[in-house]
């Protein structure tokens, strides 16, 4: 009984050591790879902008995306509004490429989530992105969050819940937080009806936080899809 | 009354002149979809230089629905003028052309001749704000297309879905009317004092282009006035075009806007009950 009791408690540290084994430029591998059998995919989407000064309703729409990076949403005849980056805004934009120094910062529990949270540099110091944070959550190996530092668009933060599409690591509902500018034009020119004005005072802060939410509700995965619907106007 | 009222729009749309209005109207609309047609893209670009340095935004910006935004914003001052070349002249062109005496020698008592003169002017500017919806709003869509609206407030960036905008407008139009009605009815009052049309006409244009300075005039000397001017209330359609849209201020804003018409209308019948009138 006792030589029973060594083997399992052996047999269970050698197991969860394993489990621990998987190291952070492992763990980053795997992950990549699980995201590039996704090489486009065209989703029905709602995406909802929450800026102080935007007042936009949830604007359903369509959005083409092609590995490596290429984007777009379409509006069927209706205005599509996206955030202006040098940069696409998909999970795998926002992980680089190319050769990487990964450094694992240990385990962290968001929302109850147990998450690996690893540090990418990319070896490239010309490319768009300087360091990347990603939370991993290595049960189901999906990018839980990430927080990606661009040398020309500042550090973009994204959360991802995933649903229906887990098995090619796409997710269902995506949360970009995003520095906004004040927004300002003459009341002389644009001859407000002043009594709709908002008395409240507001903060004389230059910038301002606001979040996009983009709801996927369908993916048509690798399709194919032709350039031409890129480059479309 | 009805008969008399027959009599009044026969003298307003046989006179040439009830026509410039709807020229100038049509005149103006053009130019604007004319500017737009050949440099509407930098216009756009200019006006949406603050939003479009964070976001990008893609799709027919430079649409019918815009068009008639930007045209209506641009005709707020000229409509008035236009409302008063009739409405100035109902009683004044009357009393300088020597009828007006004339016409009173008929069993018409002078409440029913205001009411009459009153009811003249407004079909004459309802059909002025029709015609101004046919060329701003319909002409706008066959020539730009339909779709989403941007409307810039002075901190705001308002974007509006195309199918939520044709009953803006419809509301706009109605709310347009009845400020044009309120420019009518103290246009008439200004005419009830005066023997020639020049004077009212010249004196409503005077008046609203005052007001209209001192409605916008972002000073806190005018601020205590402003709530009571009604230039403050004549531009709230815009008010249904913002989201959401602020009923209360739009009622509140209409509520003043029929005041002044009434007051407007009440001071002109028991002027000109008591007129001594010499031609």
């Amino acid at each position: 009984m006792r030589k029973f009791s060594a083997i399992a408690v052996a047999v269970f540290c050698l197991s969860s050591f394993a489990a621990r084994a998987v190291s952070g430029e492992q763990l980053f591998d795997l992950l990549r790879k699980k995201m590039l059998t996704v090489k486009d995919y065209t989703a029905e989407v709602k995406m909802k902008i929450n800026v102080s000064y935007m007042r936009i309703p949830t604007l359903a729409g369509t959005l083409y995306f092609k590995s490596p990076d290429k984007m777009k949403l379409e509006r069927h005849g209706g205005l599509s509004i996206m955030l202006k980056k040098n940069i696409n805004l998909t999970v795998s934009n926002m992980i680089p490429t190319g050769s990487v120094t990964v450094l694992d910062m240990g385990n962290v529990t968001i929302d109850g989530q147990n998450l690996r949270v690893l540090k990418i540099i990319p070896e490239d110091d010309q490319g768009q992105i300087i360091l990347a944070k990603i939370w991993v959550d290595e049960n189901s190996m999906l990018v839980a969050r990430t927080e990606t530092t661009t040398r020309n668009d500042g550090t973009i933060k994204m959360a991802l819940q995933y649903g229906k599409y887990i098995s090619y690591a796409l997710p269902d509902k995506v949360t970009i937080d995003v520095d906004v500018k004040d927004f300002k034009l003459p009341k002389g020119v644009t001859m407000d009806y002043n009594e709709v004005r908002d008395e409240t005072p507001k903060k004389e802060t230059k910038n301002r936080k606001g979040t996009i939410q983009l709801n996927y509700i369908s993916y048509q995965i690798n399709t194919g899809i032709d350039d031409k619907v890129f480059s479309k106007k | 009354m009805i008969q008399l009222l027959r009599i009044e729009l026969y003298k307003i749309f046989k006179r040439p002149r009830t026509y410039i209005s709807f020229a100038i109207v049509t005149a103006i609309s053009f130019i604007i979809q004319l500017a737009m047609i050949s440099d509407g893209k930098s216009f756009i670009a200019f006006a949406l230089q603050g939003v479009s340095e964070q976001f990008d935004i893609h799709g027919n910006v430079l649409n019918g629905y815009l068009i008639a935004y930007i045209i209506l914003q641009s005709l707020l001052m000229q409509i008035p003028l236009l409302v008063a070349l009739v409405a100035g002249d109902s009683l004044a062109g009357e009393a300088g052309m020597g009828t007006l005496r004339l016409l009173l020698s008929k069993p018409v008592s002078r409440m029913q001749l205001v009411l009459v003169k009153f009811m003249g002017s407004f079909i004459y500017t309802l059909l002025l704000i029709i015609w101004l919806a046919i060329i701003a709003l319909f002409l706008s869509l066959l020539l730009f297309g339909q779709g989403d609206m941007i409307n810039l407030k002075s901190d705001a960036f308002i974007l509006l879905l195309k199918d939520d905008i044709m009953w803006r407008y419809a509301a706009a139009f109605a709310f347009a009317m009845l400020a044009m009605t309120t420019i009518a009815s103290m246009s008439i009052l200004l005419s009830a004092f005066a023997d020639n049309s020049i004077g009212p006409i010249m004196t409503t244009m005077g008046i609203v282009v005052v007001l209209t300075i001192l409605s916008n005039l972002e000073l806190p000397l005018f601020s205590l006035v402003k709530p009571y001017l009604f230039t403050t209330h004549m531009i709230g359609w815009k008010g249904f075009f913002d989201d959401p849209v602020p009923y209360a201020a739009i009622g509140k804003s209409a509520f003043v806007l029929v005041a002044y018409t009434l007051i407007f209308l009440t001071a002109t019948i028991l002027y000109f009950n008591r007129k001594d009138i010499k031609s």
